[in-house]
Parts: structure tokens; sequence; C-alpha cells
């Protein structure tokens, strides 16, 4: 009786070990929400529906099909890339929302190119993503506060500042319009904030500033704007709002035959937005001869390896879309993306995907003109323009050939002139890293 | 029902809900918060239309009062979270007194009116004055749950505790002044002033009460909205005194109690639509008009089929078997 008994547990013993075996063979080595043997799920929030859609709605559908690209050519570590894009319609509290699914019923590993800074703001605030260790990856605003790793300690930056850029203009406009009244439009908010800090560090000032409330620019508003520059006679305007505001600013100005030497910021210079809100094809010949700044090639430069690639990525796998900027920044960023992924290892997680970044960041290609400039210290990616002009379709070539960078940081650092410098784009745009 | 065994039960289930909290998915505690505010703000229409009879289009509006004098408050000032809910209240039940002084002398679809440019101007004051920071709006936090609470005890079980409790306080309040001689006034009011005013009930100083009041509760709903969600313009924009309306008929305008049948119809729809939208493909047609259209939907058939709410209609059913 006693050895049946000895017997049963023996039995019960080695079933328990057994299964115990099974159950820990089976579980990953690195098991990460968000990763499996298969399979990496990403997510982002973007406005792909509302009154800011137009233009931005491009941008995750592309980045999806970069990823499709990665996908059908091994993908990363031999797992797919799944990226869940979510509307948020541009309001902030629907980013809560959104980001809040992701990560909690989708379970996405990390947050990429989350569009806006009152989005990404409350999303820090609220959902407290660094606290829960979530990656938010290659922010698609240029607020300058995402630069503070203390306070944004996940939170990794593409864009050069809105505090970069206004510097950079402000040092173009002494060089080379040393002497012209110069007006500018801003946005009320901290987009337009960051841009006037910095135009006061680069020591300009305006004889006019029109502010407008984002979200109330109509062709009413545009009156307003336009009559202001016109009364203070000025020669040359900076329009640095959204694309929309940029828009009606050159549609009323064109009306009402008020010609000033725009210069247009990176932010509002994008022509699929500025031909859908003024509902012409032939919109762009508004920005003929406007100076622009960017920090990246124009989509439409053929010579250019990255918007080569890119366009043909575009071609085959992000049916239908025109090729413009906004196909061009999905790409960029998910270019980045699976560089970063891939540098965290064999077996990703949230940590390893940080600390790779901060550690091997600077070392990725990016379509940017300036160098990366991510390390343990900062989480800064560009910090560069270069200025061209605008023709009749609305690309923006350099007026030279010559791409030279006025590379500067958010602060009260000097603006330094450099020649264009970055790592070629990868094989077939295939990362190898 | 006795008072003590009204408190008894609001505490019951009050820790009813706070122990379900910790047993359930942190999206559901987020939800979870979140129809408990969507039930305070519904709450403040009840009160207002369900028993004094006036008709408020711009709630929303008080929700925004309330929030940005707390989040002003802990700002500028570095007030302590549950002192900045007071403020909220307060501030918006000021703002509604001197409003309500205005609407007693309106009635129908001039008090809607006036309501209603309440709802839609008052967000776009954010965008003037450069201490309402904006579209970016202010930071308005209840911090992190105190580490004695353990590990497992989240940020949004946190936000989730203190909404409930806040919530089910202010409840308490409500349901005890409508069975007051104040709810009764209220009633006589909303059934028959002319005969209420020969009762000599002050119609005036009663509707400025209830509109005090009925500010004052939404103040809170939206201090405790911004403590969980966004404190700017877009976040209390005209779609939430709407939804808010939309979520008191389908709960029945009569009905405290119905309130949370409303809230949790608010917050389950945008999840509804998100499901439905997926399996139709998720077009930029379907998707950002399917939410719209589902609530319209339930807005016509309440309207249609059970006019007073279904809780009144679950009522009128079970008395009529009787």
């Amino acid at each position: 009786m006693i050895g049946s008994k000895r017997k049963g547990l023996g039995v019960i013993t080695t079933a328990a070990i057994a299964t115990s075996a099974l159950l820990i063979s089976a579980i990953p080595a690195h098991a990460e929400v968000g990763v499996s043997s298969s399979e990496i799920k990403l997510g982002i929030t973007v406005p792909q529906t509302g009154p800011a859609a137009t233009g931005y709605n491009k941008v995750a559908p592309a980045m999806k099909a970069y990823f499709a690209y990665v996908n059908a050519n091994g993908g990363v570590n031999g797992r797919k890339i799944n990226l869940i894009i979510k509307d948020d319609k541009y309001i902030p509290q629907e980013a809560i929302n959104m980001t809040n699914e992701l990560i909690l019923k989708d379970k996405v590993m990390a947050i990429v190119g989350a569009l806006g800074t009152a989005n990404n703001l409350a999303v820090a605030s609220k959902v407290q993503i660094a606290s829960r260790g979530v990656p938010s990856l290659f922010v698609n605003t240029g607020y300058s506060g995402f630069a503070d790793k203390k306070k944004f300690p996940t939170t990794f930056a593409l864009f050069p500042s809105y505090a970069m850029e206004a510097k950079a203009i402000a040092a173009y406009l002494k060089e080379n319009l040393p002497t012209a009244k110069t007006c500018v439009l801003l946005q009320n908010d901290d987009f337009g904030a960051d841009a006037a800090a910095g135009f006061k560090t680069g020591g300009v000032t305006f004889t006019e500033t029109v502010k407008y409330v984002s979200g109330t620019q109509s062709s009413a508003t545009g009156q307003t704007w336009i009559g202001k520059f016109a009364t203070a006679k000025c020669e040359v305007v900076v329009l640095f709002g959204v694309g929309t505001a940029n828009a009606i600013a050159l549609g009323v100005a064109a009306a009402g035959g008020y010609k000033p030497q725009w210069i247009l910021g990176s932010v509002g210079s994008d022509v699929t937005t500025i031909k859908a809100t003024l509902n012409n094809p032939q919109a762009t010949a508004l920005m003929n001869g406007a100076i622009g700044a960017s920090w990246a090639p124009d989509s439409a430069d053929l010579t250019d390896e990255y918007a080569k690639q890119f366009r043909e990525i575009n071609t085959t796998y992000n049916a239908g879309a025109v090729f413009d900027n906004n196909v061009m920044v999905g790409m960029s960023e998910g270019l980045l993306i699976v560089q970063a992924l891939r540098a965290a290892g064999t077996n990703p997680t949230r940590k390893s995907l940080i600390a790779a970044i901060e550690k091997k960041g600077s070392t990725f290609a990016s379509a940017g003109y300036s160098a990366l400039g991510y390390s343990a210290t900062s989480h800064v990616g560009q910090t560069g323009f270069w200025f061209g002009k605008y023709n009749l379709a609305g690309e923006l070539k350099s007026v030279d050939g010559k791409y030279t960078m006025y590379t500067t940081d958010s602060a009260a650092g000097p603006v330094v002139k450099t020649e264009q410098k970055r790592l070629p784009m990868p094989a077939k745009g295939l990362p190898s890293n | 029902m006795h008072s003590l065994r009204r408190l008894f039960l609001f505490i019951i289930s009050s820790l009813i809900l706070l122990a379900l909290s910790l047993k359930v998915e942190e999206l559901r505690v987020y939800q979870g918060a979140q129809i408990a505010i969507y039930a305070l703000g519904i709450s403040s229409i009840v009160l207002l239309t369900g028993y004094s009879g006036q008709v408020s289009l711009g709630n929303g509006a008080f929700m925004a009062i309330g929030a940005y004098s707390a989040a002003l408050t802990q700002i500028h000032w570095h007030l302590p979270l549950f002192v900045t809910f007071i403020v909220g209240t307060f501030s918006a039940a000021l703002a509604g007194a001197i409003l309500g002084g205005g609407a007693a002398r309106l009635s129908g679809p001039y008090l809607a009116g006036a309501t209603l440019a309440l709802a839609v101007g008052l967000p776009t004051l954010a965008n003037q004055f450069t201490i309402f920071n904006g579209e970016t709006g202010l930071d308005y936090t209840a911090g992190t749950p105190p580490t004695w609470f353990g590990e497992s005890f989240t940020l949004y079980k946190w936000f989730f505790w203190i909404a409930l409790i806040n919530v089910m306080l202010m409840m308490f309040f409500l349901r005890n002044i409508t069975s007051s001689r104040y709810g009764r006034t209220w009633k006589a009011l909303r059934g028959n002033p002319v005969a209420a005013q020969l009762s000599g009930i002050q119609v005036g100083g009663s509707k400025v009460l209830a509109f005090t009041i009925s500010a004052g509760v939404a103040g809170l709903a939206g201090t405790l909205l911004g403590m969980i969600g966004f404190v700017g313009p877009t976040g209390f924009g005209l779609g939430l005194s709407f939804a808010l309306v939309t979520g008191a008929v389908l709960s029945g305008v009569t009905s405290l109690a119905g309130s949370m049948l409303g809230a949790v119809v608010l917050v389950a729809i945008p999840e509804l639509a998100s499901v439905v939208a997926h399996r139709l493909g998720d077009t930029e047609r379907v998707t950002s008009n399917l939410p719209g259209l589902i609530m319209s939907t339930l807005l016509i058939l309440t309207v249609l089929f059970t006019p007073n709410g279904p809780a009144e209609q679950i009522r009128k059913h079970k008395a009529r078997k009787q």
C-alpha cells in the first residue's frame, strides 16, 4: 500500500518536472511585450482623418510600405514588422486614447513617429510612456522640448527643432537679406513659441509679427495677415506656419498682387498640402521663387540616392500614393527604426532598443543632410538645414548645386556652416548593421 | 430612501467598484474612470434639465472652466490635488451663478442658444491669453500612485480611484439634494412654473441655484477629465457638450442613476465603431463617420421608443406588471 502511494507520488513528480521543463522550453529566452519569434509589433498615432489629415495621412502608410518591403526581404532578424496605425485626428485626447490602445490592448513594443507637439506632450504626461519604459521613437515634431532627456527619457527626436530652424533662417537672413524689412507668420502655440525663441536668439527683429490660432486659418483670416504685412510694407515674409496656413497666405497674397520675398519654413512647405488646401493642382506656382529651408533632400530630387530608393519602394509597396515629402518622411523614419531594431540585438527588448540608439544611433544611415546627434546624453536627431529656391513645380532646388548646412542647437549655440555629409543609403534600402 | 441607508449603499457600491478595478485590465480601468467622469457630466445635465426644466447645451464649457482653474492653481500655486478639485468645482459654480442670473430670464430655445454660444466661444479664449498656453494646453497631473500601494497599483488604477471617490461623493450629494425640498421645488418648476410661483416658490432664485449647482458638478467632472486627459481647447469643444446631452437623453433625462448607462454608451461607441470599421476595411469615410452614425441612430431610437430612458421604461414596465 505504502509502496503504491510512493509510486503514485513518483509518477506525479516526474509528470510535474516534465511539464515544467516543457513549459520552460516553450518560453523564448527574451520575452518582451510586442516581440514574438515571428513578429515585432509597433504602433503609430497620426491624423488619418479630420482637418489636419491632408498630407500627414500619407506618413504612416508610407512607413508601413517600407516595413512591407523589409518584411518581403527577410524582416528584422527573421521577424516581420507589424505596424498598427491609429487615427488621432490631431486631437491630444484622441492621441491619449489611441496610445492607450496601442500599449495596453495591442501591446506594441514601441510607439514610432507619433505626430504633433501637443499630442506627444499630452501622451507623455497622461500615458506616462517613460515610466512604463515604452520607447517613443523619432517623434514627428520639431518641438525642442523633446530633447530634454531627463523629462522624456524614452523619446527620441528626428527632425531638427523649430528653434534650430528659426536660428538657421535668422543666420541666412543676416547673411543674404540684411537690410530688408522682414516680417513673420507664426502659429500661436508651442510650435510658434519654439520658433519665436529661435528667431530671438538668432538676433532677428521683425517689422511685423502675425500670430494665428491653430485651426482658424481660412481665407478670411488670411486676408487679415496679408493686410498687416502689406501695411507694414514687408519686403521679406517668413511663413513659419503649417502647410494649410502657408498655402492660404500665398493664395491670398497672389490674389491681392502682394509679392514679397517669401521664406517658407520646412513644416509648411509640403506641396501636397498646399495644392489640396487651395484646391488647385497648379498652386505650386505660387511657391516659385520662394526661399525654403529643409533638413533633407527634396522628394523630387531624382539624383538623390535616398529619394530614388524610396520612390522605387513606394511604387511597389504603397500602391497609388504619389511620392512626396510626406512619403519620404514616413520611409526615412522606417529606415531608422529598422536600423534601431537590428542594433538592439537578436532578441530586442524595450531597454535594449533605447540603449542601441543611444550607443549606435549616430552611425545610422539617414536621409537628412546633417549628422545624427544620438548619444548617451542626447536624444536629438538632425541638427541642420540647407536653403534653396522653389521652382514652378514646388520643388526645392539648390541655387548653386551645393547643400550648405546651417547647423546649430536649440539653445544659444552658434550657427555653423558646413557642407552636407551623410552616410550612404544601405544597399537596396535594406540595413545590414 | 433613508439617507443613512443611501450612504451605506454608496459606500458599498464604491468599495465594490474600487475592488473590481484591481482585477481588470488597465485599459478597462482607464475607461472605467472615463465612464465615472462622463456619468458625473451627464448628471449635471440631468439635474438642470430633468429636475429644473432648463436646457443647457454648454455644460462642456463649465467643465473647461473647472479643468483650467484646477490646472492653473496647481501649476502656479502648487496647491494639493484635492484642493484643486475644490477650486475647479467652485470656479465653475461661480461661472454658473453668473450665467444663471441671465439664464433665469431665458427659456427654451433662447436658453439653449445662449448656452450653445458659451460652448462655442469659451474654448477659443484659451488661444487668446498666453496663460492658457493655446492649443498645447496645460499639464494638470495627479502624479504617480503612492509607493505604499505597491507596484501592481498602476497609474490608471490611481486615476480611477481618485475619479471614482470624487464622483461617488458628488453623486451622493446630488441624490440627497434632489430628494430634498430643493429637488421638489425644481420638479415643481419644471412641471408648471406659473403654478410653482403661485405656490410661493421663488422661480428666479431656484433656477439660478439649479444652474449654479449644475455648473459646479460639471466643473468637478471637467477637473477630473483634465486629470486623466487633456486640458486644452480641443478637450472641451462643442463635441463634448453635445456628447453629454446625448448621454443624458440616452439615459433618460430625469434619472440620475441612468447617467451611468449614458456614460457607458459614450465610452463604448468609439471602440465599437473601431471594431466595425476594421471589419469594413478601415476606409476613411467609414472610420470618420461611423461613431456619429451609431450615436445618432441610438439617439433617434431612444427618442422614439424610450423617451424617458431605458431605466424609466423598465421601472414603468415593472409597475404595470404589479
